[in-house]
């Protein structure tokens, strides 16, 4: 076998040279032109880079030519083509249909993470591959660094599970879809991985629904806020029993599952004006909140910005192409204002009073002398007060200070027309 | 040549639809006794009736509404109905009315007077998100807990279940064309998604409105061919055809009079007024339509 490996590793080298070779004498390079005679000239960095422990294949060729035009370029450093083509010349890394692909791939930036000459790390890399993720990565890492209980592959490198460059089988562009890439090497009928699960059969189940992959400070890797049945080993509570032929089906469907717990908190959410539709329709809880443990407080299944935007994804856009932005909502704090779960006001705002709901965090008094409150009429119209929203669109505009006309002075003049000019 | 022909009047169906222009008649600010509507939600009229859901102060109020002029504004305030937000007259002048508190459609008769619940026969748990009514009285319901599209007859019996789709999408309203095509609205998608009279599944009608409008709410015909859409959060009205093509927009965010602010529901008449629950301004505003 390691001969067979040898005379392949022969054959290409021999068939580089030939093709090396092919060239010079095609074009009537002098001996080393495409290479070698460059380093007469490129001395320095370059030298010390060949040095390092890997070299990229035509650099150790002394092959520049492979990547850089001598003459003249359109793109930068003289490369033959834009940096992503060059070395996608030869590198084929992203697959056909990816399911994900990482940004800096798709970008372009290849450089982003290797270098293109020589590097002291494998692949070529520009750092170690742990520090290199956490270059862009930093909240992922560090918190993996921190947890108390964590993966050992997390540890090792990221590419263990993620493939960096793109992923035909995952999103995040995990090498596998869950469970799948996780049973590879967590051998689920081992008694003691079914003992832990009370005997369900979760080998098809979907792992991450519960446990974090990067590292947790809860045993068993399960997300940071559990769900106290499940801490306590009590699936049975909400599922039929294991070895049901329902298998995991819930004892009840919808609602009706949670009240069981939560019937007082379910009881006032249906008793306000405005019940939010994802409480009472679809998935019911299940729409916003994680049954078994989750990242965020009170099981939201992901940050708010995420949750609320899966339905208000104009909302969120908004605010994300807002000149100003408003800090609960850039922070997915979407609660700060809004009731989740119902309320009595419209766009189930946590307080009627516009007022005192932006007073909560603004003191309004102490920045600005313009009239405020149920005293002071608007205006424009007659069934109005003034309030902040009389002025400001609290989720952005294009405009400044959240301003819905272009500039200040028709802002103004809307109400003030003697000053309109 | 008969080809041409049906081409040059298509064309100039389209023209004519896209030119539909609202011509402000002016705001509608309280009931008879002068107390001030609080955050409307609902609108519904015929030639001669309007009924405004007046939902901040848990009523409804009663206008006439002849020759453009708005008269009146009778209060109806019933134990049964506090949180009313949407509202449709039927053939007779008769007013049904979403109560979002209770979850349940409420049939009054024209006068207001309280005739008891649509409940329906044939489904369970039915939590109505929206409803409207076709010519013949017919009740179409848009069920959040089966996320269904459910046809009644006028004595609430089910006649039809049209299931919607699953997946990534978020409805809000339907209207039916005197055609009998239900048509449904997708607020996350900003689509509008039809089936014909007799068709078993719901498909895509508009498609990539989402530049258009940015959380639709309402929907409903005009009967001659054009949808309108209130776009909610966009702060407009939205004309599609009923193939689902974008007409145009028309509206604009505002506290003055001829601009909204949150709008939630819209009427037409028969005679080509249009009205406006215009929750965040507190108010019903009048429009004629012209072409």
């Amino acid at each position: 076998m390691r001969s067979r490996t040898l005379l392949a590793l022969l054959s290409a080298l021999s068939l580089l040279a030939a093709g090396a070779a092919g060239a010079e004498n095609k074009l009537k390079l002098q001996p080393g032109a495409n290479g070698k005679v460059c380093l007469g000239c490129h001395t320095g960095d370059l030298e010390k880079a060949l040095k390092k422990p890997f070299i990229h294949t035509p650099v150790k060729a002394r092959d520049c030519t492979g990547c850089h035009s001598p003459h003249a370029s359109n793109h930068g450093k003289l490369l033959s083509e834009e940096p992503s083509k060059t070395c996608a010349a030869c590198h084929d890394v992203v697959p056909a249909k990816p399911k994900s692909a990482h940004k800096p791939v798709t970008d372009g930036g290849c450089l982003t993470c290797h270098d293109p000459h020589a590097s002291g790390f494998k692949n070529n890399l520009v750092k170690a591959p742990r520090d290199l993720c956490a270059g862009c990565h930093k909240a992922v890492v560090q918190t993996a660094t921190k947890a108390k209980f964590k993966h050992r592959p997390v540890e090792q490198d990221c590419a263990t599970c993620h493939d960096p460059h793109g992923s035909a089988k995952g999103a995040s562009l995990l090498k596998g879809g869950v469970p799948e890439l996780c049973v590879g090497c967590h051998k689920m009928e081992r008694p003691i991985l079914v003992a832990k699960h009370m005997n369900y059969p979760v080998a098809g189940a979907r792992c991450t629904s519960c446990h974090d992959p990067h590292g947790s400070n809860v045993r068993g890797m399960l997300y940071d806020n559990v769900h106290p049945p499940v801490a306590k080993g009590m699936c049975a509570q909400c599922h039929e029993p294991p070895g049901s032929p329902k298998r995991f089906q819930p004892r009840q469907a919808g609602m009706a599952l949670c009240k069981g717990c939560h019937a007082q908190k379910v009881a006032g959410m249906l008793d306000r004006n405005r019940v939010h539709w994802a409480v009472v329709g679809g998935d019911a809880c299940l729409s916003c909140h994680s049954p078994h443990a989750a990242k965020e407080k009170g099981l939201v299944k992901a940050n708010m910005v995420t949750v609320c935007g899966a339905c208000h994804a104009d909302t969120v856009k908004r605010q994300a192409l807002s000149e100003t932005k408003h800090k609960p909502i850039s922070e997915g704090q979407c609660t700060k204002c809004h009731d989740p779960h119902g309320s009595g006001a419209a766009l189930l705002m946590a307080k009627a009073d516009t007022v005192e709901l932006c007073g909560t965090c603004h003191d309004w008094q102490k920045h600005s002398t313009h009239p405020l409150g149920a005293k002071h009429k608007d205006p424009r119209n007659q069934n109005l007060t003034l309030d902040c929203l009389s002025c400001h669109r609290a989720h952005g505009t294009e405009y400044k200070h959240m301003n819905p006309f272009p500039t200040t002075t028709e802002l103004c003049t809307k109400c003030h027309e003697k000053f309109k000019r | 040549m008969k080809n041409i022909l049906a081409l040059v009047l298509l064309a100039a169906a389209s023209t004519a639809r896209a030119d539909l222009a609202l011509v402000s008649r002016g705001p509608v600010y309280a009931d008879t006794k002068n107390g001030p509507l609080k955050a409307p939600e609902g609108v519904a009229c015929a030639d001669g009736a309007l009924v405004v859901a007046d939902t901040g102060n848990g009523r409804l109020v009663s206008y006439d509404w002849k020759d453009g002029v708005v008269s009146g504004g009778a209060e109806i305030k019933l134990a049964q109905v506090t949180y009313p937000v949407r509202v449709q007259l039927d053939g007779k002048g008769n007013i049904l009315v979403l109560d979002r508190k209770a979850k349940r459609i409420a049939r009054l008769d024209r006068k207001g007077a309280f005739q008891g619940w649509v409940d329906v026969k044939g489904e369970s748990g039915v939590v109505p998100a929206a409803f409207k009514l076709d010519a013949a009285d017919g009740l179409y319901v848009l069920d959040l807990t089966s996320n269904a599209v459910l046809a009644l007859d006028p004595a609430g019996a089910l006649v039809r279940k049209v299931e919607l789709p699953k997946r990534g999408a978020l409805f809000v309203d339907l209207a039916v064309d005197a055609a009998g095509t239900i048509y449904a609205l997708d607020a996350l998608g900003s689509e509008v998604w039809s089936v014909a009279k007799g068709g078993a599944e719901f498909k895509p009608l508009s498609k990539g409105l989402k530049d258009s409008m940015s959380f639709p709410s309402y929907l409903t015909s005009d009967g001659k061919g054009t949808l309108l859409v209130v776009d909610q959060n966009g702060n407009g009205i939205v004309l599609l055809g009923i193939d689902g093509s974008y007409l145009g927009r028309r509206l604009s965010i505002g506290w003055s009079e001829g601009a909204v602010y949150y709008p939630t529901q819209l009427c037409l008449t028969q005679g080509g007024e249009l009205a406006v629950a215009d929750r965040g301004n507190n108010r019903l505003d009048l429009f004629t339509v012209t072409r």
